[in-house]
């Protein structure tokens, strides 16, 4: 694996360490804003009628 | 989600549910790094064991306080709720080792990581998979404990299997 691609992959896996280390009632807050976006992301999604063709 | 899982404390304290545990991905996430969730998954023992077993108590405790029915679930304070009652083994041992949490506004009883990674192998689906993969990376749990359970419940063969397509280079 080159270096820059390791580079990535640490700081990702760090990002994920700090998450998994947050205090649970932070992370019962993440949980509502994560079901938030989901649901925003969810609703702009174009429907099936509306996509491109 | 902490009012929701206040509400749900609530119901125990006043007699509605018996002992409980939190278990699905609401639970992992107090072991692992959250991950988007739409639903509560609460495990609920019933004891004794009813003749015939159902949940009607808990909705109408529910449609009480303002919180309506919704498919299978009830919405509490905006998370749709699904009570399940605890009848498999090893969900009733997850149910009975659950550890409380405890802050200043809230308590709430969540499966420990064992039993979550036990359920997750049990139930083997892909999102359990990958779910199980992370708590494995994570390094969150107690291998013997583990290791106790899969025996008990017969998924060490189901273990291995995992570790062959998920873990081993």
């Amino acid at each position: 694996v080159n270096s820059d691609l390791q580079k990535i992959i640490q700081s990702k896996e760090a990002g994920r360490r700090r998450l998994r280390e947050l205090p649970w009632l932070e992370k019962l807050e993440m949980l509502d804003k994560l079901r938030d976006r989901h649901l925003f992301l969810r609703q702009m999604r174009p429907k099936p009628d509306q996509a491109p063709h | 989600m902490k009012e929701t899982l206040a509400i749900v404390e609530q119901l125990h304290a006043t007699g509605v549910i018996g002992p409980y545990a939190v278990g699905g991905a609401v639970a992992a996430a107090f072991y692992l790094e959250p991950v988007a969730t739409l639903d509560v998954d609460v495990f609920v023992l019933f004891e004794p064991a009813p003749l015939i077993l159902t949940l009607t108590p808990i909705y109408e405790a529910c449609a009480k306080l303002g919180y309506p029915a919704e498919g299978e679930a009830i919405l509490v304070e905006g998370w749709p709720v699904q009570f399940l009652p605890a009848s498999q083994p090893l969900v009733i041992e997850a149910v009975r080792a659950a550890v409380t949490r405890e802050a200043a506004d809230l308590t709430t009883r969540v499966m420990t990581a064992e039993h979550l990674m036990a359920i997750a192998l049990q139930t083997g689906r892909p999102k359990d998979h990958a779910r199980l993969t992370m708590f494995v990376e994570s390094g969150i749990a107690d291998p013997d404990r583990l290791r106790d359970i899969l025996i008990r419940h017969s998924l060490l063969e189901a273990w291995t299997k995992f570790e062959n397509r998920f873990l081993l280079p």
